[in-house]
């Protein structure tokens, strides 16, 4: 017997298999302005004057990078609901997502603001500033921009671990691939083209990084 | 209601034993593989630097539960008939290569230019360029990132159980469900996973920091 | 890591260009897969087998092979007197593992259906197994009407996935899951309001929460049959007369009263668009 490869299968379901990618888009995209917020409010957390605060935002991130996101979105979606706390396969995606790029953007970022000379942060004392525009303007500003590369090669990676979420039945591409792999035996065509559409989305993704880059950060270092 | 005891716990054990050599594997085939990548990506043919580069594109812009859906069902259609764990074994394999390769790339071009320059001078050729020169440096260079690669590894190893592997995380989902104690089993499961990828990841951290002091 | 965004362009090109380059390598595929003969040669023969599907086949906490599938697997070695060599597999890739030639024979719980039947050979069934709904005691779910709305748990294309889909794919909200064990997880961590399941269901969420949970009402009987490959005609007969021979002498009762804990079901003669025999 011999296999021949049949990609028609996959033809055939491609409006299906385009909206979850739109799926798969969406999830990323509040994974990632999650990830941002917690990353941002995590830095500050980290500068704080409170020992405790300080202490939990280091175990959180340490807990969460040391880890994998399979357990974690087990844990929130299997677990969690013994304690009472239930959320549906989407809003656990979304917040295993933020949670998870949430404890690597809190590192990312921290490095750019440490890495802003304290010379800066003086002179905008200097010129009578408040604290709060300080750290806006002065601090989180040029970290962020300084941190972009990596942050949004972290941001790529947080789309690509959207494929997990199938674990929980979410909505999303690896999910409908699935279903069409189980309708139609087809798994290797169906799994190499979901591989090209993934290649596709973040390479788009990419793109659209490189874009912002341009258009916000546009003035010149120093 | 059935308890956690030690037979559960022995179960859990079987699965980590099979997360460890699926680390071990991916990471020393990887490796091997990519320092051929980092080589033919610092290269002076165009064509393995092209070639190299699409590759590692391939893998940093797919998911890994992807890669391993397509290495497990394409072997077998390329006409290998291997077990299981030997394809899931050698889909961590090109996935390490891949980002090894980019890894160690960077730490190469992070030798400065002058080195292979001197040793231009001094008449060694390509081998002992590299494996006298600039290799030894460069590696030292990547360590850090190394390090934090292995740990993505080791949590990396968990999405086998979604193609139907017993490793530690699927170990941890019979587990529970067997017990019906999901919290406490996922919460040990996570516990073994730190207790395995934290120390690594605070020696490349404190890796990372000495040779930042020593770059000063 | 992807430190030049300005060149995602021309990466991206290029690594589809790649990806498209190795097509031609894999498209088409001579036969690999071994024969009754060649297994006997080689003395083993490998088995596929649900990992975690108690009692039919799992993994006991030995790390070794158990359950009825196991026990049927081993009888069937015995009888062409080879080692039989178990491959754990998960619902959804039964079916590609036998196609792709890891395992020769699949005894993994393959509940035969017209629709599974069309890409693999069946043997004559050798196990029953009955399909129903389970849900909570205080939930009236009589039919598949009463499913509108609800968040309704199935095991990735398994047979339950499939007549749950068919009756109410459009008024319930079915979720998918990995397998069986993910399934029940998520009946009793309430992440779903209904499950579809095995006839083990009941003792597995009884086990769960004492008196909970019931069976709200049966979709089907499915019966298991053997797997092999389309077309293979010597693995299909050996298994046939294997089948035949264990329900003859008393094998089978042996073996499903010690798993099952009941009687051998009565086994249809055929059944619809599912053969038996190769043609």
């Amino acid at each position: 017997m011999s296999y021949n490869l049949d990609f028609s299968v996959v033809v055939d379901r491609l409006p299906e298999l385009l909206v979850a990618c739109l799926a798969t888009i969406g999830l990323a995209i509040a994974g990632m302005a999650l990830a941002t917020v917690i990353g941002v409010l995590g830095v500050l957390a980290r500068r704080s004057r409170f020992k405790l605060l300080r202490g939990l935002v280091i175990g959180f991130v340490e807990a969460i990078r040391n880890t994998p996101f399979l357990v974690q979105i087990f844990f929130i979606f299997f677990a969690l609901p013994q304690i009472g706390v239930r959320l549906n396969p989407t809003a656990t995606a979304i917040i295993a997502l933020a949670l998870n790029g949430g404890a690597y953007a809190i590192e990312i970022i921290r490095g750019g603001v440490d890495s802003i000379p304290k010379g800066q942060v003086e002179a905008g004392k200097a010129l009578g500033l408040h604290p709060a525009q300080i750290f806006r303007h002065i601090i989180l500003k040029p970290a962020l921009r300084a941190v972009y590369p990596s942050l949004t090669s972290q941001f790529i990676m947080l789309t690509l671990t959207t494929s997990v979420c199938t674990s929980i039945a979410a909505y999303e591409l690896t999910s409908v691939a699935q279903k069409i792999e189980a309708d139609t035996f087809r798994s290797f065509e169906v799994y190499f083209s979901i591989t090209l559409l993934y290649l596709i989305i973040s390479s788009l993704m990419m793109g659209v990084f490189a874009l912002i880059s341009r258009v916000s950060f546009s003035y010149p270092v120093k | 209601m059935a308890t956690i005891g030690p037979n559960e716990l022995y179960f859990l054990m079987q699965g980590l034993k099979w997360t460890l050599a699926l680390t071990i594997i991916g990471f020393i085939g990887g490796g091997v593989f990519g320092l051929a990548v980092a080589l033919a990506r610092t290269s002076e043919a165009p064509f393995a630097r092209r070639f190299t580069a699409g590759y590692i594109a391939i893998f940093q812009g797919t998911p890994l539960l992807m890669q391993l859906f397509v290495v497990y069902y394409g072997v077998a259609l390329m006409g290998f008939n291997v077990d299981a764990w030997v394809a899931v074994a050698v889909a961590f394999t090109l996935h390490a290569s891949a980002f090894l390769g980019e890894i160690w790339r960077g730490g190469i071009q992070a030798v400065p230019k002058g080195q292979t320059e001197a040793a231009n001078a001094l008449g060694l050729h390509y081998v002992s360029r590299m494996k006298d020169v600039v290799l030894p440096q460069a590696l030292r260079i990547s360590l850090p990132a190394t390090i934090g690669f292995l740990v993505q590894l080791i949590k990396g190893t968990s999405l086998a159980a979604i193609v139907g592997f017993v490793e530690l995380s699927r170990a941890g989902q019979i587990v529970s469900n067997q017990t019906f104690r999901p919290l406490t089993v996922f919460a040990i499961v996570g516990i073994i996973y730190f207790l395995i990828c934290w120390p690594l990841s605070l020696w490349g951290a404190s890796m990372e920091r000495r040779l930042q002091t020593a770059s000063r | 890591m992807m430190r030049n965004s300005m060149k995602f362009g021309r990466r991206a090109v290029l690594a589809l260009a790649a990806a498209a380059a190795v097509l031609p390598f894999i498209a088409p595929v001579d036969a690999f897969a071994g024969t009754v003969e060649e297994a006997k040669a080689k003395g083993k023969v490998v088995i596929g087998i649900q990992g975690d599907n108690s009692p039919w086949g799992f993994v006991n906490s030995s790390g070794v092979q158990d359950g009825l599938d196991a026990d049927i697997g081993k009888a069937f070695a015995e009888y062409i007197g080879v080692k039989a060599e178990f491959v754990p597999l998960a619902v959804a890739n039964r079916i590609p593992a036998l196609l792709t030639g890891k395992v020769d024979v699949l005894f993994a719980t393959m509940g035969m259906t017209a629709e599974r039947a069309k890409t693999i050979q069946y043997s004559k069934p050798y196990a029953g197994n009955v399909l129903s709904v389970y849900g909570p005691k205080d939930k009236k779910i009589a039919g598949f009407d009463d499913l509108t709305g609800m968040a309704v748990g199935v095991p990735k294309s398994s047979a339950m996935d499939t007549t749950i889909t068919a009756g109410a794919g459009s008024k319930a909200n079915i979720l998918r899951f990995d397998d069986d064990a993910a399934n029940i997880q998520a009946l009793i961590a309430g992440q779903v309001e209904a499950v579809g399941g095995n006839q083990f269901y009941g003792d597995r969420l009884n086990a769960a929460a004492a008196g909970k949970y019931e069976t709200k009402f049966d979709l089907t009987t499915l019966y298991n049959g053997a797997g092999t490959r389309p077309g293979e005609k010597d693995w299909n007969e050996t298994i046939n007369a294997f089948i035949d021979k264990i329900k003859a002498d008393g094998e089978l009762t042996k073996i499903y009263a010690k798993w099952m804990k009941r009687e051998v079901p009565a086994f249809p003669d055929s059944l619809p668009e599912i053969p038996f025999t190769v043609k």
